[in-house]
């Protein structure tokens, strides 16, 4: 398991993200493809992942099964200590609004809408008041810098621009994990910097991040390295440093700070989903 | 996500298509309006057919001469001879009978006045005529007994007939006119009754019976002969004296069916009511045509939508829009377009009635019922046409809606 100062709650907790044996089967025609495996892992919460691994070994199917945007064929996926085969449809909906923040590589922004329509969105789908709303997505605007953009469409924006605002719009609820697609593979390498430096910046604050990349420095930085090659983990929770492909030394795992500074992103220490801010009644 | 936020989406995504937005509703705003306005007119021509009717006096009662069978070939009602001025005399002294009016017409004859000339029919009757068929004079007087007994050549003009003569009816009164090249003399023009068509009771001579039968027709065969009846509710009772008084007068066995008709006011006013509503269902059905096709237009901007917002609607997902606040997205913007075209469809609607009707020579006006009408169904076709568009695209999978190009 990780280091205790990585997750400042205590030890009784049950991991963020836990999966036991997840496979996911793909029909194609008369047969199947398997992107994943078999795959075993915990996150817990602040913590910084990586995953990397080359194109088609599932990494991708992998986000997707933590997002809760797809289930897995077989095997457990733990949310917070709840088993999310029991969810319906409409309450993992409720956990990717309240629990989850996505960023995406082609970042995803609704063109027509502002840039504070955009990251407000996700307040609209929890209800919301449109005044909250217009507050906490200003708020998150100035968090990654971009109050003078809040009524831009997003086509009048750079790359590293719309970039920052989608990811206000995944701080924009408060969630406990951001989940990051190649945050920077469409981005030139200065706004990847940029975009880069935020999201270690919002990791240190307490919030967990879980990162597809081919981005190095990103990989460089995280606190674990997942790969995933074939629909398998390897190399998985390796607890101390590790190389790389090339041979280069992986560096110490940053850790985050056993009490987050005050910010936007607070996760109070308890357990399950109220730990999310999630009342039971929310999702059970 | 509440329809209130639905609402705020929707109008946002329409005002960025603005060109496609105003191209769907056109469909909507063109069914709604012929909606409105179609309803307007066959309420209209309902409406004017049924004071035509009435104005042609009530309490009115047609025996028409029975038709005539040549070779086996059944004419027309009137092409026999079976009527006479002795038959009208008789009809008159019946129980419940007010007044009766013989009628003798001569078809297209031509009136000369100067330089001017119009083609209209002439009837030959008695003063009664005005009182059972319900016509006022405007100038002048109607025919008079004193007319009828001396058979003078004296003629009372509708005022269409006296327009198409170029002149006015103070103008025309005591003028000369020649009717088939006999003159007479004008002595008075008759109130409009409003009504077109083949039987304009505004176009018409009128002169006393004695007059036509010596100098047109020359036999004292009637085509009609008008009653006027003391009360309504004894229709049925003069009815059956008038055929039993007409079976004995013409002498008829048995076994022959009658060689005359009757027709009320009342039935005519039914016959014409049932024909108007005909008339009026099947302009609604033409124009609920085109709001049914203004719809599918609709589904199918919103088919195509759904498929050029697959992304979004994957990236909605994953920020936590459930199924029905997809749907719901797309159901709202669906029925804001209709509604936004029903708006403006029905100003239009109510806009067009009266040109519409003028053309058709109906004086007709956009009524409640049509306005109502044309929104419900309006909102309906907007939910129908919102609804398979907004049930693809809450079904979409969000993995594949993310991954979609």
């Amino acid at each position: 398991m990780a280091d205790p100062t990585v997750v400042p709650t205590t030890p009784a907790q049950p991991p963020l993200i836990e999966g036991r044996g997840l496979t996911r089967i793909y029909p194609m025609g008369d047969s199947e493809v398997a992107a994943l495996r078999g795959i075993d892992f915990r996150i817990e919460l602040g913590e910084n992942v990586a995953i990397i691994g080359p194109s088609g070994s599932g990494k991708s199917t992998l986000l997707h099964i933590l997002g809760l945007l797809d289930r897995p064929t077989s095997g457990q996926y733990l949310f917070a200590g709840v088993d999310t085969d029991t969810l319906d449809d409409d309450r993992l909906a409720l956990l990717r609004n309240r629990a989850i923040g996505f960023i995406f590589q082609s970042f995803n922004l609704v063109s027509g809408e502002s840039a504070l329509e955009n990251v407000a969105a996700p307040l609209v789908y929890a209800g919301v008041k449109r005044k909250e709303r217009v507050e906490r997505a200003e708020e998150a605007l100035a968090r990654v810098g971009l109050t003078d953009r809040a009524h831009h469409d997003p086509s009048q924006l750079s790359g590293g621009q719309r970039q920052r605002v989608a990811i206000a719009r995944a701080l924009v609820t408060r969630p406990a994990v951001i989940l990051a697609d190649e945050p920077t593979g469409n981005l030139d390498s200065r706004s990847s910097a940029d975009v880069f430096t935020l999201l270690q910046e919002l990791q240190s604050e307490g919030l967990t991040l879980v990162t597809i990349t081919h981005d190095q420095r990103i990989a460089d930085r995280a606190a674990r390295v997942l790969r995933v090659e074939d629909g398998m983990l390897v190399d998985h929770d390796a607890p101390e440093p590790t190389y790389l492909d090339d041979g280069r030394r992986l560096p110490e795992p940053t850790t985050a700070p056993a009490t987050p500074p005050s910010g936007a992103v607070v996760v109070p220490p308890e357990s399950g989903l109220a730990a999310l801010g999630l009342a039971d009644g929310d999702v059970s | 996500m509440t329809y209130v936020e639905a609402l705020r989406l929707a109008l946002r995504r329409l005002r960025t298509n603005l060109l496609r937005t105003a191209l769907t509703t056109l469909g909507v705003i063109i069914g709604v309006a012929s909606l409105v306005a179609l309803i307007g007119v066959g309420e209209g021509t309902q409406a004017a057919i049924t004071n035509q009717i009435a104005g042609l006096g009530t309490n009115l009662l047609s025996v028409n001469a029975g038709a005539a069978t040549v070779g086996g070939v059944r004419g027309a009602a009137g092409s026999a001879s079976t009527l006479t001025i002795a038959d009208a005399g008789a009809i008159g002294s019946l129980d419940g009978v007010e007044a009766v009016a013989p009628e003798m017409s001569v078809s297209n004859v031509v009136v000369v006045n100067g330089r001017s000339n119009t083609t209209t029919s002439m009837t030959g009757t008695t003063p009664a005529e005005a009182q059972v068929r319900n016509y006022q004079v405007q100038a002048g007087t109607f025919l008079t007994d004193l007319d009828v007994e001396k058979g003078l050549r004296v003629a009372v003009l509708g005022p269409t007939t006296v327009t198409s003569l170029n002149t006015t009816p103070t103008a025309i009164i005591g003028q000369t006119v020649t009717v088939n090249g006999i003159p007479f003399t004008v002595i008075g023009v008759t109130q409009p009754k409003g009504g077109s068509g083949f039987t304009n009771p505004d176009d018409a001579v009128f002169a006393p019976i004695t007059a036509v039968q010596s100098r047109f027709t020359g036999a004292s065969s009637l085509r009609t002969i008008g009653v006027s009846l003391a009360d309504p509710a004894q229709l049925a009772y003069v009815e059956s004296e008038i055929t039993a008084l007409l079976r004995y007068r013409h002498q008829l066995a048995t076994s022959a069916s009658d060689d005359f008709s009757m027709v009320s006011q009342d039935q005519l006013l039914s016959v014409a009511s049932t024909t108007t509503a005909t008339i009026r269902n099947f302009l609604i059905g033409i124009a609920a045509i085109a709001l049914v096709v203004g719809g599918i237009g609709i589904a199918n901007t919103m088919l195509v939508s759904v498929r050029e917002r697959v992304r979004e609607i994957g990236t909605r997902k994953a920020i936590g829009a459930r199924r029905r606040d997809i749907s719901r997205q797309f159901l709202v913007e669906a029925v804001i377009v209709t509604l936004g075209g029903a708006v403006v469809g029905v100003l239009i609607g109510v806009a067009i009635t009266g040109p519409v009707g003028a053309t058709v020579g109906v004086p007709a006006t956009p009524t409640l019922f049509g306005i109502i009408l044309a929104f419900c169904s309006a909102l309906l076709v907007g939910v129908l046409a919102g609804w398979w568009p907004a049930r693809q695209a809450s079904r979409l999978d969000p993995v594949e809606a993310l991954r979609h190009e």
